[in-house]
């Protein structure tokens, strides 16, 4: 298993975001992280790349290595990325800086070079500037390498954020909610992207998603949270069946008619 | 038809971006340092030559604390009190231990970085005026601490430091003085162009835009955020020690006060955070200025502190701002007029 996690729970005050919650990620695997809004999705993603510290009892294992309290830049270095759902890009910064952020773990010149003005400094960012314009190239915003990314468009910065993402060469990419807002030619789009950098790369991908056709089209196990539980898991054909997953989404605001008919009738 | 004039601009773009900085800077650095050469001989005005030293050893400061301000966006008001211990620290290696002036600076420079990296630590758990508190009250803390320790002088005052010698000869001149900081004040900026445009400059910005999704990008953020302290204060303790050993060779803690702080946050809020030429420009301008109100030294401290709002409010990049969209309209143009032509 690349990540194994076992006994994890989070509160907030009196209220249980996630519990008790096991989950194990294959190698190789596209999961599929779904439930009603607030069921603990994003939380279970700030566990286990170190935003939150779980309560105690909890443990998180990836490739091996127990990195449960790990700060979350070591917890990065050890080959997991994360997006957020409010994105959370450097608006600030130009589109190709973004990608050089993520990139960061793996400049191999020091502080003291790099405030000298050593030339072996300038050598070294030329080639990660061409190794992050190939990643841009794949994302398609080349031509958006010098804007800020602030005056970028939702679904652009949707997919800076996967390409700052992926520019950390992670083994275990997490998405949250990478669709959200985008229209239907996007979502495509963004998740033939998320397909190919996959390949690429050789990723292990975890998905949150509201947006259950791209759960049920490229998952490969799906995970159903309701109220920080794990309600459900297994293949996407055998989850929309379950009855739990059915009464969660109908029971909450998700289960309009969209829902309903995609989780019945397909 | 494929347009050569703009291709041509582009390849040469990137041409840059692939050179060094000291080869992609070669000529307006040669330019600039044959007019810093000959720029004392201006004028035969002692107080002149004294005002220009004072506006290169600002410019130290003002760069230095843009690194941690303006770069890393850690809101610090103890910058001046760093320049306080360089200075003492440069003064008691040379008058107490009778180090030479050019052991003493670079002492001084290392001990005040030191002690910046400390005073850093609390920038791991505050953030904006919670932090100015705490950088407020430390540096408070080493102006009355100087001005009660009598091996310091106390509120008398240190004097009598020794000037550096050069071959025998010390230098008490303003002129020749100015060529000891005139290099020192050029590496500063050297060095703080190299940083920005360096994996740390852009590791600080994100710091200073997003700490949680810096650390989300293997970002070391409290590796980030004392390196930033530490730096600048190796940027003040230069300062500062060069203000030592600058004729009379007198130090006072009245020159460490936090008007002086006020001062110091002018020259990098006039001259844009974040940017570098601004931050110099801001040193000269916010020196003279300094200099010309200082019977009005009481009211200096509400006066510079409004304009600083002032600033912020109208002008919120700066002088550094204005610069930066001359020059954008002016590619604009040139890139419109190279279209024009081509076709
Ligand atoms: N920092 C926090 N402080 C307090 N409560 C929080 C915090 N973060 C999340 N919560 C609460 O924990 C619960 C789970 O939130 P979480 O964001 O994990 O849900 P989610 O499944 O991602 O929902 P959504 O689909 O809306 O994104 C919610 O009730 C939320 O209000
Ligand atoms: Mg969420």
């Amino acid at each position: 298993m690349l990540l194994e996690v076992t006994g994890l729970s989070k509160r907030f005050g009196g209220l249980v975001a996630v519990s008790k919650l096991d989950l194990s990620i294959r190698e190789g695997e596209i999961r599929g992280i779904i439930g009603p809004n607030g069921s603990g999705k994003s939380t279970l993603f700030n566990l286990i790349s170190g935003v939150y510290q779980a309560e105690p009892g909890g443990r998180i294992v990836f490739a091996g290595e127990d990195i449960t309290g790990y700060p979350s830049h070591e917890i990065a270095r050890r080959g997991i990325a994360r997006t957020f759902q409010l994105l959370r890009i450097f608006t600030q910064m130009s589109v190709l800086e973004n990608l050089l952020i993520g990139y960061h773990p793996h400049v191999r010149y020091g502080s003291a070079a790099a405030t000298l003005g050593s030339a072996s400094v300038w050598t070294e960012e030329r080639r990660l500037k061409d190794e992050m314009m190939e990643l841009l190239g794949f994302i398609g915003l080349t031509d958006y390498a010098e804007i800020p990314a602030g005056e970028l468009s939702i679904g652009q910065r949707r997919l800076l954020a996967l390409g700052r993402a992926m520019a950390m060469r992670p083994k275990l990419l997490m998405l949250d909610e990478p669709a959200a807002g985008l229209s239907p030619v996007n979502v495509d789009k963004l998740l033939s992207t998320v397909l190919a950098l996959k390949q690429r790369y050789g990723l292990t991908v975890v998905i949150i998603e509201h947006i259950l056709k791209v759960v049920m089209e490229s998952c490969d196990t799906v995970t159903v949270l309701e109220h920080g539980e794990k309600i459900a898991e297994g293949a996407p054909a055998a989850i929309k069946d379950d009855h739990r997953v059915i009464e969660a989404y109908l029971g909450k605001e998700m289960g309009d008619a969209e829902v309903r008919a995609f989780l019945k009738a397909s | 038809m494929e347009d050569a004039s703009i291709s041509a601009g582009d390849a040469v773009r990137r041409d840059l971006g692939a050179r060094p900085l000291w080869s992609r800077l070669h000529l307006p650095w040669v330019a600039g340092a044959l007019f810093l050469l000959l720029l004392p001989w201006a004028t035969r005005n002692a107080y002149h030559h004294y005002i220009l030293n004072l506006i290169l050893i600002n410019v130290i400061l003002a760069v230095g604390l843009n690194i941690v301000k303006g770069f890393a966006g850690q809101v610090t008001v103890g910058h001046y009190a760093m320049a306080a211990i360089g200075a003492y620290a440069s003064a008691v290696f040379a008058a107490k231990f009778g180090v030479p002036f050019w052991l003493a600076l670079p002492a001084a420079t290392l001990f005040t970085g030191l002690v910046g990296a400390i005073v850093g630590i609390p920038a791991f758990r505050l953030e904006g005026a919670y932090l100015a508190l705490a950088t407020l009250g430390l540096a408070e803390s080493v102006r009355i601490a100087i001005g009660v320790t009598d091996y310091l002088g106390a509120a008398v005052g240190f004097s009598d430091i020794p000037p550096p010698v050069f071959f025998g000869r010390p230098v008490v001149d303003h002129i020749a003085y100015y060529y000891i900081v005139m290099p020192l004040a050029l590496a500063g900026i050297y060095f703080s162009f190299c940083i920005l445009r360096s994996d740390i400059g852009r590791s600080f910005k994100a710091l200073r835009e997003d700490s949680l999704a810096a650390a989300a990008c293997g970002i070391n953020v409290r590796k980030y955020k004392l390196l930033a302290f530490l730096i600048s204060a190796l940027y003040a303790g230069c300062a500062g020690s060069l203000q030592a050993h600058m004729a009379p060779g007198f130090l006072h803690p009245n020159s460490y006060t936090i008007t002086e702080m006020v001062t110091l946050l002018l020259m990098v809020v006039m001259g844009g955070l974040g940017h570098i030429w601004g931050g110099v420009i801001g040193a000269a301008i916010v020196t003279v200025i300094y200099d010309l109100t200082r019977d009005y030294y009481q009211y200096q401290m509400a006066i510079f502190g409004m304009v600083i709002v002032l600033t912020v409010m109208f002008m919120p990049r700066g002088i550094g701002g204005l610069i930066d969209d001359y020059l954008a309209k002016r590619r604009f143009v040139a890139i419109r007029r190279a279209k024009a032509n081509a076709a």
